[in-house]
């Protein structure tokens, strides 16, 4: 029994589109979250760490992006995070 | 738990995990056996590394005598990666004279080492040194079975296809595939999340044959679970770590790598500045080396560098990593600068690992297995296999679970010809390794296009069949039967052709020699075990099939014989629940 079709993505450019925002956005929100943790750590440790919790967040998150309904909203709350964790970056 | 996510979970993990499957099977079987790369690489060149432990010396000055035979030394930089010390991969760059490197380069240019694409310009060599032999070879002769099966299962067999996306393809392949690993660990998870205790416990061999690849699958799975996320992790760190490495270096390095790599300590990026001046004293490299190892009984050498080779300007470089036992992690680091004998720097390997050294310890350590002796790799080969067995469990669901008269006819030829060329794939690769190390005994020098020959060429003939014969039953008996054979010859064979009978190994200490024997009897017993079970379930099946309800049509002939009685569909919604809950 695969899953039943009725939850799923029925347009293939919406799955598309979920897709590519759980990849590029769910890494966007990853890399600017250990940029934003640098500012408080040591950089070259929060690097280090990344090595574990970096793919494991990026792999989260592009199940959530197939979690959500709606794939605008994947890509306006991706871009949304992307921008406040990199604020620190930017300003500086 | 909310049926929309549970459908998201599942179709997901569906399908991360069909799209992956074959190459992921080919990593783990691999990687499996990798965990023995030296008693392998022993086994194949019939030289026990365990048997001279202990009395073999890192004899530099050797190495520098037969090489200045045909290179002018002078002004070299060299890199010796020590192996279990017993052997090295050098590296011989050009040298740093540029009076010497104008009057090389109008020589022929020798042939190299082509691993990872090194090598530099002209003069530069690549090369592997055996110090108990006391020679040097040059990789392709010295490669060995160990090394083929490390280097399949990270692909590097593909690298040879001209795509370059950030690391060379078969890197590349090998990098996607274990994130998407990651992601059908942690789809599979949620999946099973609210049932995780229940799935723990549950394991029904005599139900019908879904059933027993369900809880095949969740129960390994979830068992394994923290095993496999480790190596999906660190799988994806060691392989394809550019992805991150390079906007780091981006954005807080300035694009700068060799500032990164300073921080991260992966690399030295110290220079050393060529004099022209010549070392006014001979240096006696080896009783340096020994003093060194004396030094710190704590830990091995595993790096050495030697910079500006007998200029007055010439460096030594030694990177100590501690002994387990020691040690989790560390690493230590002595640059001796040769023309006062002063050590310059010096950080101890098994005192004040930074947290740096300790991430890398994980990564390196959990993925390697390295950590615990033989005992705790034969835990990893074990579990490594068992991951082959969800991963072909999970195939046959995908297949069985689509097998239903609701579904399209294409729809399921096209399922029955995926797995089918799947798991002929798949799961001919242990007869195939089997074979082949067989083929090796009988080979004068085999190197490595002898490997990939035999390897990949009997890989495909024995795939090929298994496709054409259209039958996963078929596939599944004879590679039993091809295992039980060939496993069982490859110590018989060793014993007839090199005298290595298990008696002869245990009495020499040649104790890796006598593992890989051991290792591939084992794996015959159990063959043997898995055929004998096979067969008795398969009698059952087919009596029950004659009085069964079995609708089967012609599309899938495999079906037939392996499904007896094929699961009664509840029309509606079965979709919605779980695979182990439809009963």
């Amino acid at each position: 029994m695969p899953a039943n079709k009725k939850y799923l993505t029925r347009s293939p450019w919406i799955r598309l589109s979920k897709i590519l925002a759980g990849v590029i956005g769910g890494y966007t929100v990853m890399f600017s979250f250990h940029l934003l943790l640098t500012t408080i750590f040591p950089q070259e440790n929060v690097i280090a760490t990344s090595f574990f919790t970096g793919y494991i967040l990026w792999a989260i998150l592009l199940l959530t992006a197939f979690l959500m309904q709606n794939h605008w909203k994947v890509w306006g709350v991706y871009a949304g995070l992307t921008l406040l964790f990199s604020l620190p970056y930017l300003i500086s | 738990m909310e049926n929309r996510n549970y459908n998201v979970y599942f179709h997901t993990h569906t399908i991360s995990g069909i799209i992956i499957c074959a190459i992921l099977y080919v990593i783990f079987f691999a990687g499996s056996f990798s965990f023995f790369k030296n008693d392998i690489a022993a086994w194949q060149k019939n030289t026990s590394y365990e048997a001279n432990r202990g009395s073999v010396v890192i004899d530099l000055n050797h190495v520098f005598d037969s090489l200045s035979n045909h290179h002018k030394l002078t002004g070299r930089d060299f890199e010796f990666n020590v192996r279990h010390g017993m052997s090295a991969y050098v590296t011989m760059s050009a040298s740093n004279d540029s009076t010497v490197k104008a009057k090389v380069k109008k020589e022929p240019e020798q042939q190299r080492g082509g691993r990872r694409g090194r090598g530099g310009n002209g003069d530069s060599a690549f090369f592997t040194y055996n110090f108990l032999q006391k020679k040097s070879v040059d990789y392709q002769s010295g490669y060995d079975m160990g090394e083929f099966l490390y280097r399949l299962h990270f692909l590097a067999q593909l690298n040879v296809i001209p795509v370059r996306l950030g690391s060379p393809f078969g890197y590349l392949l090998a990098g996607i595939v274990s994130f998407i690993f990651l992601f059908a660990l942690i789809t599979g998870l949620m999946l099973h999340w609210n049932k995780i205790v229940s799935n723990f416990f549950t394991f029904r061999p005599w139900a019908k044959w879904k059933t027993i690849w369900t809880d095949m699958h969740t129960a390994l799975g979830v068992l394994q679970f923290p095993f496999q996320l480790m190596f999906a992790v660190t799988g994806v760190v060691l392989i394809t770590n550019w992805a991150l490495i390079s906007p780091y270096t981006k954005f807080l390095y300035d694009g700068n790598t060799e500032k990164l790599n300073h921080a991260l300590e992966y690399a030295d990026s110290s220079k050393f500045k060529y004099t022209y001046t010549p070392l006014a004293q001979p240096v006696d490299l080896n009783a340096y080396i020994a003093s060194v190892d004396q030094k710190e009984p704590g830990d091995e050498i595993n790096r050495i560098l030697i910079k500006n080779f007998n200029d007055d300007n010439m460096h030594v470089i030694v990177q100590t990593k501690p002994l387990t036992s020691e040690s989790f992690a560390g690493s230590g680091k002595i640059i001796y600068r040769v023309r006062d004998q002063k050590t310059i720097y010096e950080k101890s390997a098994v005192a004040g690992a930074s947290y740096i050294d300790q991430v890398k310890a994980l990564v390196y350590h959990l993925h390697f297995g390295d950590f615990g002796g033989r005992p705790l790799r034969v835990i990893y080969f074990v579990l490594g296999l068992l991951g082959c067995v969800v991963i072909i469990s999970g195939i046959l669901i995908w297949l069985v679970a689509r097998d239903k008269s609701s579904t399209p006819k294409h729809k399921r030829v096209f399922n029955f010809w995926t797995a089918n060329v799947f798991l002929a794939a798949c799961l001919s690769m242990l007869p195939v390794t089997a074979f082949t190390m067989i083929v090796l005994l009988f080979l004068k020098n085999p190197d490595q296009s002898d490997i990939y020959h035999w390897y990949f060429y009997s890989w495909l003939v024995l795939a090929t069949y298994f496709i054409a014969r259209r039958n996963l039953a078929i596939t599944n008996r004879q590679v039993l039967l091809l295992s039980i054979v060939t496993c069982a010859l490859l110590p018989l064979f060793d014993g007839i052709m090199r005298g290595n009978w298990f008696w002869s190994t245990y009495s020499r200490h040649a104790y890796d020699i006598l593992f890989v024997d051991v290792l591939f009897l084992s794996l015959s017993v159990v063959s043997a075990l898995a055929f004998y079970k096979v067969k008795n379930k398969q009698a059952v099946s087919m009596q029950a099939s004659e009085v069964g309800d079995d609708d089967a049509d012609d599309v899938i002939p495999a079906q037939k014989t392996k499904v007896i009685r094929r699961p009664k569909v509840p029309a509606k919604n079965a979709s919605v629940q779980d695979l182990s809950r439809e009963e």
